[in-house]
């Protein structure tokens, strides 16, 4: 099957060192022309995003303003104060970190369960993973009503590890891992093992530094869904102080008389840190799928 | 090979992992001791709640915890909580939720037994539409009123005048021809705004032409002639073209742009208005509802429920006494812009002040509930809506539409 | 010494977590579609009785579902060429330098990816308004007429789906990029001597190298749009009249609004049997494609 298939044509060790990525030899007015064309259309993706920054800073006047326009002409923070002072959104933040720093344990446990899969032979490996690709057809509203439950017989229910606790592994990222680790000469393993390593040394100190491209995808991608999640954490949490950044936004959603500029500066607050952190990651994103044999 | 960085990340995680799990919220879904009370509000009142409450605290030590629940998410809330069997002690019912609630049994019943300590709680103290036995279900009652919402017709006094018309429509025929004046206005403006979600309003129209939607056997009964003058109106405003057509109209602009210079809708839309066009001041106003017989309007609001498996229901019930307080009442209202639902706090002088409440309280007194269905908004309301809709929307046909929907709605019934 | 124990701890606790909240809740739900469990029946499990195969016979006469089932198949159809074939057209383009500037055009393209669904619902649902809208005020500036965009009926799958793809293109853009990195110079130099052109080498020898990253994009998104919620979730709640209504959101609409577990629980199960087969299909052909 395809998760098996050697990648023939990957002879050097690219792993222990990085390679420069592969440029195409174009023209310089060729490529002239593909950044321009780019930049356009970079900037229509951004368009969307761009308003809704603009939108935080209006008055609310000026955001029932007709015809548009896009940049405020009296700009003012008061949304973002509001978030602060009157809502509860410092609280909502600090609740989506802690969300975050538990999801990333789940990175450890999907690294450790693709390495399990790519470098062992074991009894019951081909269904066991086969169930864990499984899991990624699983539509979200049929877990929801059973994961509550259970969550509850653990009495986890209102807590903040019962809200990270249903998305903290996946089947996709389990997927990623184990083609990424396949990657990693077996020779090396069964070096360290000789010199008489433990398993889980040979986790620590060597799988993992190896594996760093692909744990900065999978701590971007982790970041995102946990950053970005409402589904749980409105569901799990019996009290408002356990809320998260999203909760709080949809909470801004009155019935019918909605105040856009606080909501596009709640939305606002819950993109930015996102954006920093792909900036910074950004490079190691792309390294990560390229070393993980997507090709 | 650099420092496992990743490690120590790791172990920091780790140790904050187990911290927080121990970390849970502050005060469990049902307060175990008899000094803490956890209370569902819907949407972003609770801020003005918790200062509400203040004095409540102060007087009988009890510590109110509110949760701010998004109006999107009562559902998943309330299935959650069904399910687990945690729920909170106090909580704010949406009217047209109320059934769906009930009907969870996860209610206390609120007999006379259970509240003849609380003088305040007492039926004839409430809006006749909605004390009592008017939202008792199956026999039992299990909530308490608490806010009031009512729909009156807004319109704008400026652009009606410029166009001939000296006095807000007071009948329905009447608002009917008033709106195709002002769609002759032109292109891209209109006479009056039929919300595509809004399930209330051919109810209220068949209120108005003096019928009920309810039979005296208890079943939902849209067979009638008041009906059917009902859609009459509601069909023939979109046939003279007078109302927008797409789903996402937004009333406030609407109404603050001119494009639609009438709107049946709640005082909500006032204090919207308000801050989004405070220029706007003078120029426009509200009124009854449009009458055909009568002018009946919609009762709508939220009610105050005690979760049965509660720990702490003496709190409880004394919170939902302080609630209902002739002056707490005001406080919120002076807080949170909804309107009590005790009559003496309505008929105070700081309400009777303001011409908008005026009106408003007027509206109040006769105001009815919306038929407590299974499942109105899910159901009911929507095969409602859907009927109309596609009447309007997509054609289909009129007597053909409409008597399916008699039959899809005759065996549902509010007992 | 191979610990023989090691492979199963390492795997174990992944393992555990996805049965536990993954294969288990898709059991229970299979059970609870066999009964009429509402939300009395879930606070009082004696209320709840068991009725066969009630639910999935009611389930292929109900309009609602076959509609939202069609709006999904058109949505599929609609956005995951669209998906693939934008993502790939941009990381085309982006590879061709590897500059500063080059870059940070990845952020942009990434930035729909990351940013919050309640956020672009917001935006969207601005932009799309019929009346106040920045798409419709283009329009009526340059005297074209205005468009329903979520209330006409043709028009609202156009724009769910416009901005589900919008969305969807940011991680694939990622993929296929680090694919092209790692296509062999050698084989580009091969077809420079034999004086191939710009697009001809794109076409014959990038693109077929990078079959398996389009295959594995091509699943991923397949999945994902045969569960797509948010987009009609936060734009149209399904409407009009259930125009945009994805078996997803039918669902849920089903299982929470109306509070009839054991109806929506059968409506799951049978979506996930769908989204399987797909799945299979779809391997089945790559395995009998390869030809190395």
């Amino acid at each position: 099957m395809l998760i098996t298939e050697a990648s023939p044509h990957r002879t050097d060790t690219a792993i222990t060192r990085t390679r420069p990525p592969r440029v195409r030899r174009t023209g310089s007015s060729g490529r002239l022309v593909t950044g321009a064309v780019l930049g356009i259309g970079a900037l229509i993706t951004a368009f969307p995003f761009a308003w809704m920054v603009a939108a935080s800073l209006k008055p609310r006047s000026e955001s029932v303003a007709y015809p548009p326009d896009l940049l405020p002409k009296h700009p003012t923070l008061q949304f973002f104060k509001q978030l602060f002072s009157e809502l509860d959104f410092g609280h909502y933040l600090l609740n989506t970190i802690a969300v975050v720093a538990i999801s990333m344990v789940g990175v450890v446990l999907m690294a450790m369960a693709g390495y399990g899969f790519a470098k062992f032979r074991f009894r019951g490996r081909e269904p066991l993973f086969f169930l864990v690709l499984a899991t990624m057809m699983i539509p979200v509203q049929v877990t929801m009503i059973p994961t509550y439950l259970i969550l509850n017989g653990m009495k986890l229910t209102n807590t903040l590890l019962g809200i990270a606790l249903p998305a903290l592994v996946s089947g996709f990222s389990v997927f990623l891992f184990r083609q990424f680790m396949s990657t990693i000469p077996t020779e090396l393993i069964e070096a360290a093992r000789i010199d008489g390593a433990g398993e889980a040394r040979i986790f620590w100190r060597l799988i993992l530094p190896l594996s760093k491209p692909i744990i900065a995808v999978q701590i971007v991608l982790t970041f995102i869904a946990s950053w970005n999640s409402f589904l749980w954490p409105l569901i799990v949490a019996d009290d408002e102080k356990l809320y998260t950044l999203s909760v709080g936004v949809s909470l801004l959603n009155r019935q019918l008389a909605t105040n856009p500029s606080l909501q596009m500066a709640g939305a606002t607050l819950m993109v930015v840190p996102i954006l920093v952190v792909f900036v910074i990651f950004q490079r190691f994103v792309v390294q990560g799928f390229t070393l993980s044999g997507l090709k | 090979m650099k420092r496992p960085r990743l490690s120590w990340v790791a172990s920091a995680a780790a140790v904050s992992l187990l911290a927080l799990a121990g970390c849970s919220g502050s005060g469990s879904a049902s307060a175990a001791s008899p000094k803490e009370l956890t209370v569902w509000v819907m949407g972003d009142s609770s801020a003005h709640f918790d200062e509400l409450v203040k004095p409540f605290t102060d007087s009988s030590g009890i510590k109110v915890d509110t949760v701010a629940i998004p109006w999107d998410s009562i559902d998943q809330k309330l299935t959650t909580a069904v399910a687990s069997g945690k729920g909170p002690d106090v909580v704010q019912i949406g009217l047209s939720k109320l059934r769906v609630f009930a009907d969870s049994g996860a209610l206390l019943k609120l007999d006379d037994k259970t509240l003849q300590n609380y003088p305040n709680l007492a039926a004839d103290k409430f809006l006749d539409g909605v004390a009592g036995n008017a939202t008792a279900i199956g026999g039992n009652v299990v909530s308490v009123p608490w806010v009031s919402d009512t729909r009156v017709l807004f319109y704008r006094s400026d652009i009606l005048s410029a166009n001939g018309i000296a006095q807000p429509p007071a009948t329905w025929d009447e608002l009917r021809a008033d709106a195709k004046i002002l769609t002759g206005r032109g292109k891209g403006r209109y006479g009056y705004y039929i919300p595509q979600w809004d399930s209330a309003l051919p109810v209220i129209m068949t209120w108005c032409q003096g019928g009920q939607v309810v039979g005296s056997d208890g079943m939902i009964n849209f067979n009638t002639p008041e009906f059917q003058k009902a859609v009459d109106v509601y069909t023939g405003l979109y046939a003279d073209k007078s109302v927008p057509t797409n789903a996402d109209f937004d009333q406030v602009q609407g109404f603050t742009s001119g494009i639609a210079p009438m709107l049946v809708s709640g005082p909500y839309l006032a204090s919207a208005i308000n801050s989004a066009a405070p220029d706007l001041k003078g120029k426009w106003s509200v009124a009854p509802m449009p009458a055909g017989t009568a002018n009946t309007s919609l009762l709508a609001g939220s009610n105050m429920g005690v979760w049965g498996s509660s720990k702490n229901v003496n709190g409880a019930l004394k919170l939902l006494d302080f609630l209902s307080e002739p002056q707490t009442q005001l406080t919120f209202y002076k807080l949170d812009g909804q309107l009590p639902t005790v009559k003496a706090a309505l008929a105070d002088p700081s309400m009777t002040s303001d011409p908008l409440v005026t009106v408003y309280t007027k509206q109040l007194y006769g105001a009815k509930l919306l038929p407590l269905v299974p499942n109105w908004d899910g159901e009911t309301g929507k095969a409602l809506l859907d009927a109309l809709n596609s009447i309007v929307l997509k054609g289909a046909n009129r007597d053909s539409t409409i008597n399916a929907l008699f039959g899809a709605t005759n065996s549902t019934s509010v007992s | 010494m191979k610990n023989r124990l090691a492979p199963y701890a390492f795997v174990a606790p992944a393992v555990a977590l996805l049965l536990a909240f993954g294969v288990l809740p898709i059991l229970v739900a299979v059970l609870v579609s066999l009964t009429d469990m509402n939300l009395g029946g879930l606070g009082d499990w004696s209320r709840i009785s068991f009725i066969g195969t009630e639910n999935y016979r009611r389930l292929l006469s109900d309009n609602e579902f076959w509609q939202s089932l069609t709006n999904t198949g058109i949505f599929a159809i609609l956005g995951v060429p669209a998906v693939i074939v934008v993502s790939l057209v941009i990381a085309l383009l982006l590879n061709r330098a590897n500059n500063r500037y080059f870059r940070a055009l990845r952020s942009f393209y990434f930035l729909p990816a990351i940013t919050a669904i309640v956020a672009i619902a917001l935006v969207w649902g601005y932009l799309y308004n019929t009346q106040f809208g920045l798409f419709n005020y283009l329009l009526s500036s340059v005297g074209l007429p205005q468009v329903q965009w979520l209330s006409d009926p043709i028009w609202v799958k156009l724009s769910v789906a416009l901005v589900a793809v919008w969305r969807g293109t940011g991680l694939n853009i990622i993929i296929f990029l680090a694919a092209l990195q790692s296509v062999p110079k050698e084989y580009l130099e091969a077809a420079d001597l034999d004086g191939a052109s710009e697009l001809r080498k794109t076409v014959s020898v990038v693109i077929p190298l990078m079959r398996f990253a389009i295959f594995f994009v091509t699943i991923t998104t397949i999945i994902a749009w045969l569960q797509f919620f948010d987009e009609p979730f936060v734009l149209t709640k399904g409407g009009p009249l259930g125009e945009s209504t994805s078996i997803s959101l039918f669902l849920y609409q089903k299982g929470f609004s109306a509070s009839q577990f054991g109806y929506a629980s059968a409506g799951s199960v049978i979506l996930f049997v769908i989204i399987a087969f797909v799945t299979l299909v779809q391997l089945r052909a790559r395995r009998t494609d390869v030809d190395h």
